[in-house]
């Protein structure tokens, strides 16, 4: 990653600048900002200054779009482009998308393509709005001369700039083909000056247009990266050896192989950076052929150190580095928690435990490289764009012994069939490059399902320890002990593993780091006057399961602790669970949210962009800051959610069937930095004779601030909620001798169909800054499904997922 | 060399008499719509018709493809992409990713073909072997009951 900290030529990354080229009669207006000043663009001998491009307008009055995020079911081309042609007011049905080319010159241009953490739209909001807004002004005011009558009289609409008194108008088009256009708005000075529109003046922002990419995906017209063909190219399957990570081939035998017609060669993939431990992968003139080499192609390993490892064992292995106080360093650290318990009347002490998940994204991981003029070209869908490339320049200078600035190297994005986290990564991108390379031939490299599961980046295992001290029925300490691997290692979080950005130190003077994406959800927004939170990195779990972020990272398994330990804090209280909920959530102290700090106009403050979530030095360098934080109302728009949700499921007031329970769970995910506030109602009826249970209805509540696309929210919501009840239900992925257990979706089960509860989603729309919404719904239905089995049944399962067994278990221990 | 009829056309593949179906038409025919995800009939991304049957491609083998019999894939379901149940698609907004729609739409296809007014619980049924990562589930149904109601007007 470069280094992009240097203003260029006085002008900052925030300025816009608004242009367009007259040439033989056509226009060209496109909008952008200065260009990040990276270390790449130097490479590439790119000029230190261009614009970073969100739009390019034609004189035919059309329209694109240049998105970099990736699109893998948000229809986030789709909701960007709506608050663009929102601000700058350009008639929808002449916008078009495109996804430029990822390359060095390309990302001086158009940024970082990356996508993660829901955050596309909470991060690029303002600024994409500002863009718009800007090209809008500089079209008015260009307009104006073209109808030869004063600016200030005049507004934009539908793609054609009006004069207010007269009506006399003229196109967007015919602007560009008569004049220049050279506007610079500078940051700050000018930031005032770029009139964003009021809510109620938005004519795209907050309806459900159609999203562009639907239609495609109806008729077997959208590109995946599998579906990519380029001349001459070969197939390759993986062997992937027994062992998750850590494995070495000691040697490969292919006389079986080559007995079968088609077959080309047996590639043992040159190891870099830790990548592709033990990969073999079979080359052959078609994929079946490929898959059948592979299959018998003996490999010798030696097994590396994981080799013995299985799920147990790391359990047994967190029990016991949870006792080593000194290992930990805290994460949240308010009040004096060891006084707060000694002062209380009753503490409660509970162990929770949660199992390995995967991303099983339905396109499986693939990839097709391709060497031709001394450039290195992949084809590919990934949420990781720019970093496939950053990556693949590192290993092939690494294993090629080449300076990364003799290589050139391109990423051709595609559709994206499923993300979740599981498409950051870049081993199949190293390996099919350098199958490239023994070849000499273009390369489509495909994981089978199997070579898929085996190798997945699982969400780590976790233990958790929790102690409540309760005093006149209200909480008043609570200590979390987390043990697991840590989920951001792998991309090198945390000074041990090579860099300074996104981990926080300990808050308790340790020397460890902390990793956020491993703790956070703990740090919740209820007021507990005495709270704290202790993590302990268990090493070998980070990589013997390669443990890396999954929808929602750490949310995921830590709204299932704390709120399911909050129901049972309210019951130990002697109170009803949504009202000693709405107590605490009461906006106080920390809880409040950082206040809107009045921008526009003016600027955020120091303190916001100092505690943004995206505070990695490449990310707030080519970040924004928005008018206000996501926070901003802290704790009280999550109280809102949850009387809302309360409410519509009939808390405390509907007459249930038997053995139904209702449940609650809250949750502020993805960051604290950035959170969506949504509450969640599960209704669940159990079997007591045999611990099975079904989820009868989820009902949601969320408040993402500015809607941009309510239909896509809705989608969003559900989607990720039965993602949650997927989870909780049947997902299980176990480690045994080193490697997953699971190989299929017949042991392997997402939620399906059948299974399906009726969801009732309710969208808080406000007009505060938007926050994502593709993955916290998910956190809320484990703990609220628990929550649910509890009060039908008066059964507490402590881990993740609920098995039936254990339900049937903590009926009977209830019983006794 | 094997000759296949898929979407009214004559295709010839050199592919062995043993590789799964599906291969031969993603990437021999490049007919890619039908998108592979397990391998083992466990996810139903790879749903073609056979002589109008839904049949999960990645579990025939081509040798037991019988030369007379009609292949339908994705791209062949409607001459203008506008079978009713894709029409009912778009007007929901099904899809998320999109990955696993070309099987789903084939699959809901196959079942109004035979059971023009299905119920909620037929369809569930019906549906219940292909999966969507991105659980798109519920807007299945919707639609489905709505291509039922479009294939009356048509
Ligand atoms: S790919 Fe054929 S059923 Fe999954
Ligand atoms: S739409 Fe993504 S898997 Fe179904």
């Amino acid at each position: 990653m470069g280094d992009m900290k240097t203003p260029q030529q006085g002008m900052t990354r925030r300025d816009f600048l608004v242009r367009s080229t007259v040439v033989a009669g056509s226009g060209f207006l496109s909008i952008g900002l200065p260009g990040l000043a990276s270390k790449d663009a130097a490479a590439a001998g790119t000029a230190a200054f261009t614009p970073s491009i969100w739009f390019t307008m034609t004189p035919d009055g059309k329209t694109t779009m240049h998105i970099v995020k990736a699109e893998m079911g948000q229809h986030i081309g789709t909701g960007l482009a709506q608050v663009i042609a929102d601000e700058l007011e350009v008639k929808w049905a002449d916008v078009r998308l495109d996804t430029p080319l990822e390359s060095v010159a390309n990302f001086a241009v158009y940024g970082l393509a990356y996508t993660v953490n829901s955050g596309s739209i909470t991060t690029e909001f303002d600024r994409i709005a500002r863009a718009g807004a800007a090209g809008r002004m500089a079209l008015i005011e260009a307009g104006a001369k073209v109808l030869g009558v004063d600016a200030g009289g005049c507004y934009a609409k539908d793609s054609r700039v009006v004069q207010k008194s007269t009506g006399k108008s003229v196109t967007y088009g015919e602007i560009l083909q008569k004049v220049t256009i050279d506007k610079k708005f500078a940051y700050p000075a000018d930031f005032k000056s770029i009139a964003l529109k009021s809510r109620d003046q938005y004519s795209l922002i907050g309806k459900s247009v159609a999203s562009l990419d639907v239609p495609a995906k109806t008729n077997g017209k959208a590109k995946y990266g599998i579906d990519v063909f380029l001349p001459n190219m070969v197939y390759g399957a993986l062997v992937i050896p027994r062992t998750r990570y850590s494995s070495k081939v000691v040697s490969v035998d292919d006389s079986e192989a080559k007995k079968i017609p088609g077959f080309i060669k047996a590639v043992k993939i040159e190891e870099a950076m830790g990548k592709c431990t033990g990969w073999v992968v079979a080359i052959a003139d078609k994929y079946p052929t490929a898959v059948k080499a592979a299959k018998v192609l003996k490999v010798k390993y030696d097994a590396g150190p994981y080799a013995a490892l299985d799920t147990p064992a790391l359990l047994a292995q967190y029990k016991d580095l949870a006792k080593n106080e000194k290992e930990s360093a805290a994460w949240v650290l308010e009040g004096d928690v060891d006084k707060g318990f000694s002062e209380a009347e009753k503490t409660l002490e509970m162990e929770y435990t949660t199992d390995m998940i995967c991303h099983a994204t339905m396109e499986p991981l693939n990839c097709t490289v391709q060497m031709t003029n001394g450039e290195w070209h992949v084809h590919i869908g990934t949420q990781s764009t720019s970093f496939a490339r950053m990556t693949l320049t590192g290993y092939l200078a690494t294993v090629l012994k080449k300076k990364p600035e003799d290589l050139k190297v391109f990423v051709h994005q595609y559709l994206v069939g499923g993300g979740f986290g599981g498409k950051q990564d870049y081993d199949d991108i190293l390996a099919a490059a350098w199958c490239v390379k023994e070849v000499g031939r273009p390369v489509k490299l495909i994981h089978t399902r199997e070579s898929n599961f085996a190798t997945s980046f699982a969400r780590t295992p976790t233990y958790h320890k929790l102690k409540a001290g309760i005093r006149d029925g209200k909480l008043v300490s609570m200590n979390q002990d987390i043990v697991c691997g840590w989920m951001g290692a792998r991309f090198g979080v945390g000074k041990k593993y090579g860099s300074d950005w996104l981990q926080l130190d300990s808050v308790d003077g340790k020397s460890q780091d902390i990793d956020q994406w491993s703790i956070g959800g703990s740090d919740h927004w209820y007021e507990v006057k005495n709270h704290r939170v202790r993590a302990w990195n268990h090493e070998t779990t980070t990589w013997a399961v390669q443990a890396s972020a999954l929808r929602t990272v750490s949310n995921s398994y830590n709204i299932f602790v704390v709120e399911s330990f909050m129901d049972e804090v309210a019951h130990a209280a002697g109170r009803d669970p949504l009202e000693f909920r709405l107590s605490m959530l009461n906006g106080k102290g920390g809880n409040r949210g950082i206040p809107n700090t009045g921008y526009p106009p003016g600027t955020p403050s120091d303190y916001y962009m100092d505690r943004l979530w995206i505070s990695l030095p490449w990310a707030s360098e080519n970040s924004w800051p928005s008018y206000e934080s996501a926070t901003v109302g802290g704790a009280l728009r999550l109280a809102n959610c949850l009387r809302v949700a309360a409410g519509k499921a009939g808390w405390g007031t509907r007459r249930l069937p038997p053995n139904t329970g209702l449940g609650i769970a809250v949750t502020a995910a993805e960051e604290r930095q950035s959170p969506t506030w949504v509450a969640g109602i599960a209704e669940v009826t159990v079997d007591p004779a045999t611990g099975s249970y079904s989820i009868n209805r989820l009902t949601i509540a969320m408040d993402p601030g500015i809607v941009v696309n309510p239909k896509n929210v809705d989608a969003q919501i559900r989607g990720s909620a039965l993602w949650g009840a997927s989870q909780i239900m049947s997902e299980r992925l176990t480690l045994k001798n080193g490697g997953f257990e699971q190989s299929n979706f017949h042991q392997y089960q997402p939620i399906r169909l059948a299974q399906v509860p009726e969801i009732d989603v309710t969208i808080i729309a406000s007009d505060h800054h938007p926050s994502g919404v593709g993955e916290p719904a998910s956190t809320i239905v484990a703990p609220a499904v628990a929550n649910a089995i509890y009060n039908a049944v008066g059964a507490r399962v402590r881990h993740m997922p609920i098995a039936p067994e254990a339900v049937l278990e903590a009926i009977k221990k209830a019983k006794a | 060399m094997p000759q296949l009829s898929i979407n009214g056309q004559s295709y010839f593949t050199d592919s062995p008499p043993d590789s799964p179906l599906l291969w031969v038409i993603r990437e021999d025919l490049r007919l890619t719509g039908t998108k592979f995800g397990c391998g083992g009939g466990y996810c139903g991304s790879c749903t073609v018709h056979i002589n109008g049957q839904p049949v999960r491609s990645c579990m025939v083998k081509l040798g037991d493809v019988d030369s007379n019999a009609v292949i339908t894939t994705i791209e062949g379901l409607d001459p203008s992409d506008a079978h009713p149940v894709q029409r009912a698609w778009i007007e929901h907004e099904v899809p998320q990713c999109g990955y696993c729609q070309s099987g789903q739409i084939m699959q809901a296809a196959a079942l109004l073909a035979v059971n023009p007014n299905p119920t909620t619980d037929e369809i569930v049924q019906h549906m219940n072997g292909n999966l969507c990562r991105c659980a798109t589930y519920s807007r299945m149904v919707t639609a489905i009951h709505r291509a039922a109601q479009l294939a009356k007007e048509a």
